[in-house]
């Protein structure tokens, strides 16, 4: 015996060091890929305190992955189980390299407590993975990668928490010597091994033979896994703690700016994945194909070929493959993402509306819109690359500040007639209302903009507006990759705008609302930025407007309606958190009237499809996301759906339309005008 | 006094009608130019027939030996090389269209000359040529010095005026090695329109209401009577009605034809942006609120489908 254990202790020294040597060369090269990709983003660790409270709630409380209930018990479960027996198994390895290692001995009553609970944590593992079984065997949803990498892990884990328990049945029956700790009752679950395969009939030899084998199977299979994680999506497991821990704290998010006047640059955007920041290769590091953000996204949805989870996936095998490179620093020899044959290709990265359900819904906080957008703006600005039918878009706006090509001067001719000051005329405004293309050119949005002024009027607001002096806000053409013209319209308007300093601006669109207040600041103009639903909430809680019997059919102002839904904007919503101003509105509004919400609502909003520059695209592939939205619409039995923003009112009539509905689409300024007149 | 050659562009054997301005620009104010009708394709008497009201002095079929004109670019462009140094032009102008556009670009690159292309207006005594710049917010006014003159219009920048002569057929032969680097094998039509959306006077365009692609047909019979083109809506080409190639709108073609005539269109900003600089903007829908009606010259509020095939029968 004492033999064996001279031979075991050199074995497990041996494997030990192999397998941790393995593993920490594997980790080694993925931390120097980390910090030798070339994208330029500062670490800085702000905010610890709230960061360590994110520790917390996400990744101790599991709250992200228990968003989707059934997987999300099962994954907190596997994860909580799994951390259980760690300490246990570590144990072993040091006992296997010296027996003489006995915590059993020194501390027998937190030992014999933490065994308890590890024992029963550790079954409620095999609980967890029978629901994942049941899940990638029946269920089978269409977002979820079934392949032999997640098989593999299961069958993994599923080894160490049936051999820990074999071990723990063994343990319990080996005879105890002298005072040592006595491990019968210590374990719950792994003692009812002994009664159901009737271990207890075994000899001496036999247990001890059995608790080695066991033991031996439990190293192999835990040494096994940890080669196997930093080659596996289950590198996951490293990554995701700490990716959450500095994931962004505030929802509100700005695109990067690209210096583009920096005349050594050598490339704009990202064009190759040597070009990613640390962060990007941590977040694709912390991706396990949860496939989350693919059942969100309206493009996976409606039979585009992106997929958000396929994306960072796709990224991510292109990084490791070309990881001799970037770590050799030898960028000419990286390989463009996309290129013939990449997975990556002009359709993907094109489909994206920016809805941000993506970034929302991971539950490790990556942020899939980082890789997307930037690889549009290296294929805009560097390859001059992007769907044709954008050349008009991209000339009326360089021509005209607008995407449709009108006359700049004509942009105050929705207000002739009203009696709505120009800023010019009236520097003093309390609010400049920015009113942004859609309302100043499209005769739908137009009407959406005099119901705003009016209302403003009646609520005695003191506002101007830029006319002439406003140009696009700059959005779609940033986030089609053409930072060049965006910043071209971007600095115009904020050359305006610090001219007349505004005490507050107002926007109809939520889109003009997102980049005033979030990006703007980067080119030096940060004002109080108010979107229309707040402000005229607040008009509303002021008593500064009052509805007037609007929704009561007869005898009321509003049409005879019984249910209306909101429709969330996701540049309103997942973009800045919005969900909650519209809705009051639309109660203080329309009183009488029953909200309803659509299927998909709030954080889970389904976009209109024309974020991210696609109004102005074409969508030729799959079914249409407005179409897909309106069937919605129509489903939830509302007979009115109201939306925040000119391009989703644009987006819904049509699919309504198309769909031959009779659902009315209003703006929430409309429904306050006619509630108020 | 100065001898200026005009490259007539034909279309299936046809003196295209947008030859007919660039004569005018050519004649200049004066009008004491000779021009000659430059042919490398085509009958000459049809030419002569065609272009005679327009005032050329004389109609030059060019022929090649040793190159097939019909095949080669490069031998169309050589031809029209040697012919500039035959006849002692002291301009060459013609069509910026697509096949224009080839053929000049070569023109110059054998002659060696500067050439100004897709010219909204031409002054050959000046050796001055007008361009857009800006979707149409500036002209710009370039002089250009070149002992021969190119320069290619842009189609209907010029409106055509009469002016009658009765011109002579003088045909000329010259001898061009053609490089054949390029053979023309087939010229494919892409289907939708007879006349080309984005060279056309008149462009009747149905929206979604016209309801199937069957339907276009009444559009289609429609044009054929006003020589007009067929567009559809970003609406009707979705809903598979018609090819995206007819599609007029933001995301399609943009047109500024002489008339436009919409039939059931909503009138949407995306459509609207496509076909704003029409000259006369005529609607047909049904519904009497529709947005289009705030923006065109002429509406009519009735059913395309009774419409439409009642304006037909009156242009018969």
């Amino acid at each position: 015996m004492d033999s064996y254990l001279v031979v075991k202790s050199i074995l497990m020294l041996v494997a030990l060091s192999a397998a941790f040597s393995v593993f920490f060369i594997r980790v080694r090269r993925l931390f120097r890929l980390m910090r030798s990709v070339q994208g330029k983003l500062p670490f800085t660790l702000d905010r610890v305190k709230e960061r360590l409270m994110v520790l917390l709630t996400d990744v101790v409380g599991q709250s992200n992955v228990r968003r989707k209930a059934l997987p999300g018990v099962a994954h907190t479960l596997i994860l909580f189980g799994f951390l259980a027996v760690q300490p246990h198994s570590l144990e072993l390895m040091l006992k296997g390299v010296c027996p003489a290692f006995d915590p059993a001995k020194w501390i027998p009553a937190v030992y014999g407590g933490y065994l308890f609970v590890a024992d029963i944590l550790a079954a409620l593992v095999l609980v967890g993975f029978a629901y994942a079984i049941y899940r990638r065997v029946v269920e089978r949803p269409k977002y979820l990668t079934l392949g032999t990498d997640a098989n593999l892990i299961i069958l993994f884990t599923c080894g160490i928490i049936v051999t820990f328990q074999f071990i723990n049945a063994f343990q319990a029956l080996l005879p105890v010597h002298g005072a040592a700790f006595d491990y019968r009752g210590a374990f719950p679950v792994s003692g009812l091994w002994i009664g159901l395969l009737g271990l207890g009939r075994l000899g001496a030899g036999q247990i001890a033979a059995g608790y080695e084998i066991a033991y031996w199977l439990h190293m192999a299979i835990i040494l096994g896994f940890l080669v196997y994680i930093p080659g596996s999506k289950h590198l996951h497991l490293l990554a995701a703690a700490p990716n959450v821990f500095l994931k962004p704290l505030q929802r509100e998010k700005a695109m990067p700016k690209t210096d583009i006047e920096n005349e050594s640059a050598v490339t704009f955007g990202l064009g190759k994945v040597s070009e990613l920041n640390w962060k990007n290769v941590l977040n694709l590091y912390a991706c396990t194909e949860c496939g989350r953000c693919e059942e969100q996204c309206p493009a996976a949805q409606t039979g585009k070929p992106l997929s958000p989870k396929n994306v960072i996936h796709d990224f991510k095998l292109d990084l490791l493959a070309q990881a001799d490179a970037i770590l050799a620093q030898k960028s000419d020899a990286v390989e463009p993402i996309v290129r013939e044959a990449s997975p990556i290709t002009a359709d993907v990265i094109w489909s994206c509306t920016t809805c941000r359900a993506c970034e929302d819904i991971c539950p490790v906080n990556i942020e899939q819109l980082d890789f997307i957008l930037e690889t549009r703006k290296h294929q805009v600005l560097m390859q001059a690359s992007f769907p044709p039918e954008m050349q008009a878009t991209f000339t009326n706006l360089e021509n005209q500040a607008n995407p449709w090509g009108f006359s700049a001067d004509t942009r105050a001719d929705w207000s002739k007639g009203m009696n709505v000051p120009l800023m010019c005329d009236h520097p003093e405004a309390e609010i400049l209302y920015f009113v942004g293309c859609a309302g100043a050119f499209d005769d739908r949005g137009k009407k959406i903009a005099q119901s705003m002024a009016r209302v403003l009027q009646r609520a005695g607001v003191d506002f101007a507006i830029l006319g002439p002096e406003e140009a696009c806000n700059g959005d779609m053409a940033r986030r089609a990759g053409n930072e060049y013209l965006a910043q071209m319209l971007i600095k115009q308007n904020v050359e305006v705008l610090n001219q007349y300093k505004p005490k507050k601006i107002l926007t109809g669109c939520p889109h003009c609302f997102n980049i005033i207040k979030n990006e703007y600041p980067q080119f030096g103009a940060a004002y109080p930025v108010v979107h229309h639903s707040e402000l005229l909430h607040s008009l509303f809680r002021q008593g500064r407007l009052k509805s007037v019997q609007w929704m009561k059919g007869v005898g009321g102002n509003g049409p005879a309606v019984e249910a209306m839904a909101f429709h969330d904007s996701c540049y309103l919503g997942r973009w800045n958190g919005i969900y909650d101003a519209p809705r009051d509105l639309l109660r203080a509004a329309g009183s009488g009237i029953r909200l309803t919400e659509l299927r998909r609502h709030g954080e889970k909003g389904f976009c209109c499809g024309a974020g991210g520059g696609r109004m102005f695209m074409e969508e030729a592939i799959g079914k249409r996301i407005n179409i897909e939205r309106a069937e919605e619409v129509i489903a939830s039995g509302a007979a009115m759906v109201a939306a925040a923003c000119p391009f989703c009112a644009t987006m819904l009539s049509d699919g309504l339309r198309d769909c031959q509905s009779a659902v009315s689409v209003k703006d929430i300024a409309e429904i306050v005008d006619e509630a108020t007149a | 006094m100065a001898t200026i050659g005009i490259w007539i562009e034909t279309e299936g054997g046809k003196v295209k009608e947008t030859n007919f301005g660039v004569i005018t620009a050519a004649r200049g104010g004066s009008g004491e130019n000779t021009l000659l009708a430059l042919l490398l394709d085509g009958s000459a008497e049809a030419a002569k027939e065609a272009l005679a009201p327009y005032g050329v002095h004389k109609i030059v079929p060019l022929r090649a030996e040793g190159a097939d004109l019909d095949q080669s670019p490069d031998a169309r462009a050589r031809t029209l090389a040697a012919a500039v140094e035959k006849l002692s032009l002291n301009a060459l102008l013609g069509l910026a269209t697509t096949p224009g556009r080839d053929l000049f670009a070569r023109l110059a690159a054998y002659l060696k000359l500067p050439l100004a292309s897709d010219c909204v207006a031409v002054d050959v005594a000046r050796q001055t040529v007008c361009k857009s710049h800006f979707s149409g917010k500036t002209v710009a006014t370039i002089q250009m010095k070149a002992p021969v003159m190119l320069c290619a219009l842009r189609p209907n920048a010029v409106e055509a005026q009469q002016s009658p002569t009765s011109p002579e057929i003088a045909p000329l032969t010259v001898t061009v090695q053609d490089p054949a680097r390029v053979r023309v094998l087939e010229v494919k039509k892409a289907p939708g329109g007879k006349i080309d959306l984005a060279e056309a006077n008149i462009i009747i365009t149905g929206g979604r209401p016209i309801g199937s692609a069957e339907n276009y047909k009444i559009l289609e019979a429609c044009a054929q009577a006003l020589g007009a083109a067929v567009g559809a809506s970003r609406a009707a080409v979705d809903a598979g009605f018609a090819p995206h190639s007819m599609q007029v709108g933001q995301t399609g073609k943009t047109v500024s034809p002489k008339l436009y005539i919409g039939c059931g269109l909503s009138g949407s900003v995306q459509h609207f942006a496509g076909m704003k600089t029409s000259k006369v903007i005529v609607a047909i829908n049904i519904d009497k609120d529709a947005p289009i009606f705030e923006k065109c010259d002429y509406g009519i509020i009735g059913d395309l489908f009774e419409v439409v095939p009642m304006l037909t029968e009156a242009l018969k």
